[in-house]
C-alpha cells in the first residue's frame, strides 16, 4: 500500500496527495458508518455486554502475549491491484480507503480489531461508536501517509517499523489490557438506557424491592405499595408516598403519616398544613404551608417520644417549595419564583448547601438524591428532560424526555441506577410512571 | 454465494468498463469533481437560501437579517418590560408559553389555573425577559434591550427592539452589526412590542 501512494518513479506529488486524500476519505467514511453499525445493534440489544467485551479483550491479550493460540476471524485478501490500473485516481484510492476501513475485508495481524467491534456493541451508543471507529479509518490513512515524508524511499520507513515489532505487539497487549479495565469500568458497563412504562400512577418512591405511587381515581388518590413478588397493599386517601424498608410516610387529609406498610401500625404523624413527605428513617422531611411562606423542614425522630424540627430553607407562598428528597444524610429539593428555578442539595450533618442547577428560563424541579447521583426535570417550553448528575461532577446528562407540551415530566425518584419519573398529559391530567435504567 | 470482497470486485470492474468506454479523463473527473461539490457545498448553499432557515422579514416590519431572540412560542413578541407575549394575541405567557394571570399562574383559554396529575393548582414557572435573561443565559451574553425603530403592522405601531450585547457574532452565527445599540453593544437578535396605537 506504501509504494501504491508512494510511487518511486510514477505521479506526481500532487496526485500522490489526491490519492491519499481519497484513501483518507474512503477509510474515515467507511469505519465511521462499521461503529455507527455496531453501536446501532448494541442499543437495540440493551443488555449489558460490557463485560463481555472486557473479556474478549483479555482473551485477546492473552493470545498477542502468545499464551493462546486463537484464530481470528478475517478475509486474507490485499486491494485489488488492478483498480490502479483500470480506475481513475478518485475511484480507486476512495475504493482503496472503503475497503482497509470497514477492517473486516483485510488481513487482521492482531485482534484489536474485534475487540473494538465488541466495544462498541457494549456501547451501544451509535454516533459515538462512530466517532470512536473513525479513529480507526484514521489510522490507516496515517499509515498509508506516513512513510512517504521526507524518505527517499518509502520501504525503508515500513522496514524499519517492522523492526520493531516485538515493541509494537508487546504496546498492542498492554492497550488491550487497558481496554479491558476501562470496559469493566463504570463509564464503559453503562448499558444503553432502558424505558419502560409501568402503569397508571404518579409520585413514584423506590427503596430496594419497593416501588411505591399514588394513584387518582375520579378525584380521589390513594398510595400503592408494589414489593417485588408480595402482594400490593393500598393505601386510601394517602397520597405522595415516601418508601424507606418497611416504613411508608404519605400525606393525606390530616397532614403526614409514617406507618410501617406491613403491619399498618402508626409509628409516626404530623398534623396540620404539611405535605410532601420524604422518609429516610429516623429522619422525615415535609414542606409546612402558613399564611405567609412555605417551610422545607425535617424532623427527628430518633427519640420518637420528642422529635426535633430544623427548617431547612422557607419560599413565600407564592412560589413553589418542592417534593424533597432525603437520602445518605443529604436533602434535595427544589425552588422555583418568577424569576427563576434552582435545585439544591444540603447535607444534613454540616449544613453545607450546593446549587444543583439553575436557570432563569427553564423549570427544574423534583429532584431525588441517592449518595451518588441526583436526578431532576427540566421543563422548557418545547420539551421535558430528565436530568442527572454524578457525585460532585458539573457534568450533567439528560437520561430521558420527552418533546412537544403535550406529554410533561413531573415527579420522579431514584434508587441506584433506576430511574422513575411521572409522565402526564396537560390536556387530560393522566399520568404513567416510566422506569429509567440507565 | 459470492464473497463481500468478490461482489465490490464485480462492481468496480463494470464500474471501469463503462467509464472506459464512455468518458475521457477529464470529463469523468469534471463529472466527480462537480458531484463532490454538490456534496459538500451544496449543502452550504441550500441552508442558506432554505425559506424556513432564512431570517429576514420573518415577522411584519423587520426588514433587516438578524434573527429573532430566543422566546417560548417561535416568536419573540414582548411586553413593554421586555416579558414574553403569546403572539397571536398578547396575552402574557410564562417561560413554559403558557397563559398566566396577574399574579403568574398558568391558567387556560377560560382563565381558571391549570392543574397538574393531582389535581392541584400547577405552581407558577419563571417568566424572565428575552433579551436580559434568555440571551444571557443560553448564549453568556450581558445583553440589553437599546435600539429600537419603529413600523406600522396589523394598523398599529410596532416597535422593533434590538436585543444588544458586546458579541461580534449575533445569533444567526455570523458577524454582528452596531444598528442601533450604543456603549460599545451590537446587535445580537430581535424582538417586537405591539403598542396598540393606530397608524
Amino acid at each position: 500500500m506504501v509504494e501504491t501512494f508512494t510511487p518511486a518513479v510514477c505521479g506526481s506529488r500532487r496526485r500522490q496527495w489526491l490519492a491519499l486524500a481519497g484513501f483518507a476519505a474512503g477509510a474515515v467514511a467507511a469505519s465511521a458508518l462499521v461503529g455507527v453499525a455496531l453501536g446501532a445493534a448494541g442499543a437495540r440489544l440493551g443488555t449489558q455486554l460490557a463485560f463481555v467485551a472486557a473479556g474478549l479483550a483479555l482473551l485477546a491479550a492473552a493470545r498477542e502475549a502468545g499464551f493462546l493460540r486463537l484464530p481470528l476471524p478475517q478475509l486474507r485478501r490485499q486491494v485489488p491491484e488492478r483498480w490502479r490500473a483500470e480506475l481513475p485516481l478518485p475511484v480507486w484510492s476512495v475504493g482503496y480507503g472503503l475497503g482497509l476501513g470497514a477492517g473486516f475485508l483485510t488481513f487482521q495481524p492482531v485482534a484489536t480489531f474485534w475487540v473494538a467491534c465488541a466495544a462498541a456493541v457494549a456501547l451501544g451508543r451509535p454516533l459515538l461508536a462512530g466517532l470512536c471507529f473513525a479513529a480507526y479509518g484514521a489510522g490507516r490513512a496515517v499509515m498509508a501517509a506516513w512513510p512517504g515524508r521526507g524518505q527517499a524511499d518509502a520501504t525503508a520507513a515500513v522496514e524499519g517499523l517492522a523492526s520493531r515489532r516485538r515493541a509494537l505487539l508487546l504496546g498492542n497487549v498492554a492497550a488491550l489490557i487497558l481496554c479491558a479495565g476501562l470496559l469493566a469500568a463504570a463509564p464503559a458497563v453503562e448499558a444503553a438506557v432502558q424505558i419502560q412504562t409501568l402503569g397508571a400512577g404518579l409520585d413514584p418512591s423506590a427503596a430496594g424491592t419497593v416501588l411505591g405511587r399514588a394513584q387518582m381515581d375520579a378525584g380521589n388518590s390513594s398510595v400503592l405499595l408494589q414489593p417485588d413478588g408480595e402482594t400490593p397493599i393500598a393505601v386510601p386517601g394517602g397520597a405522595a408516598p415516601s418508601v424507606d424498608g418497611d416504613l411508608l410516610a404519605y400525606s393525606d387529609a390530616q397532614g403526614v403519616k409514617v406507618i410501617d406498610w406491613r403491619t399498618g401500625d402508626l409509628v409516626a404523624h404530623v398534623d396540620g398544613e404539611v405535605a410532601k413527605p420524604a422518609l429516610d428513617w429516623p429522619l422525615l422531611a415535609f414542606v409546612r404551608t402558613d399564611s405567609t411562606y412555605k417551610r422545607l423542614v425535617v424532623a427527628d425522630y430518633t427519640d420518637p417520644s420528642s422529635p426535633t424540627e430544623r427548617e431547612i430553607t422557607h419560599v413565600y407562598r407564592v412560589n413553589d417549595l418542592g417534593r424533597p428528597s432525603l437520602a445518605a444524610g443529604r436533602i434535595a429539593w427544589h425552588r422555583v419564583t418568577a424569576g427563576s428555578s434552582t435545585i439544591y442539595a444540603q447535607a444534613l450533618a454540616t449544613g453545607r448547601r450546593t446549587v444543583i442547577a439553575r436557570s432563569s428560563v427553564a423549570v427544574l424541579a423534583n429532584p431525588s438524591i441517592t449518595r451518588t447521583r441526583i436526578i431532576w426535570v427540566r421543563q422548557g417550553s418545547r420539551s421535558c428532560g430528565l436530568r442527572m448528575r454524578r457525585g460532585d461532577s458539573r457534568a450533567e446528562r439528560r437520561i430521558y424526555g420527552t418533546s412537544g407540551n403535550a406529554r410533561l415530566l413531573w415527579t420522579t425518584a431514584l434508587t441506584g441506577r433506576t430511574a422513575y419519573v411521572t409522565r402526564w398529559s396537560l390536556s387530560t391530567r393522566s399520568s404513567t410512571l416510566v422506569r429509567v435504567n440507565f | 454465494m459470492r464473497r463481500p470482497d468478490e461482489l465490490v470486485d464485480g462492481a468496480a470492474r463494470a464500474l471501469s468498463t463503462r467509464l472506459a468506454g464512455g468518458l475521457t479523463r477529464r470529463s469523468f473527473l469534471g463529472r466527480m469533481g462537480g458531484g463532490m461539490l454538490a456534496l459538500t457545498g451544496g449543502a452550504a448553499v441550500a441552508a442558506a437560501v432554505r425559506p424556513d432557515k432564512s431570517e429576514a422579514f420573518h415577522f411584519c416590519g423587520h426588514i433587516w437579517t438578524t434573527g429573532s431572540c430566543p422566546n417560548p412560542m417561535g416568536l419573540p413578541r414582548i411586553d413593554r418590560h421586555g416579558y414574553p407575549l403569546r403572539p397571536g394575541d398578547g396575552r402574557p405567557i410564562d417561560n413554559l408559553g403558557r397563559l398566566v394571570n396577574r399574579q403568574g399562574y398558568a391558567i387556560d383559554a377560560a382563565g381558571k389555573r391549570l392543574l397538574g396529575p393531582d389535581r392541584e393548582p400547577l405552581p407558577r414557572a419563571p417568566r424572565t425577559r428575552l433579551c436580559e435573561e434568555w440571551v444571557k443565559e443560553r448564549y453568556g451574553h450581558n445583553s440589553h434591550s437599546q435600539g429600537s425603530w419603529y413600523r406600522c403592522c396589523g394598523k398599529q405601531i410596532r416597535k422593533l427592539v434590538d436585543c444588544c450585547s458586546p458579541s461580534t457574532h449575533r445569533i444567526n452565527g455570523d458577524a454582528s452589526l452596531v444598528g442601533y445599540c450604543w456603549n460599545g453593544n451590537r446587535v445580537f437578535c430581535v424582538m417586537y412590542y405591539d403598542s396598540g396605537l393606530p397608524c
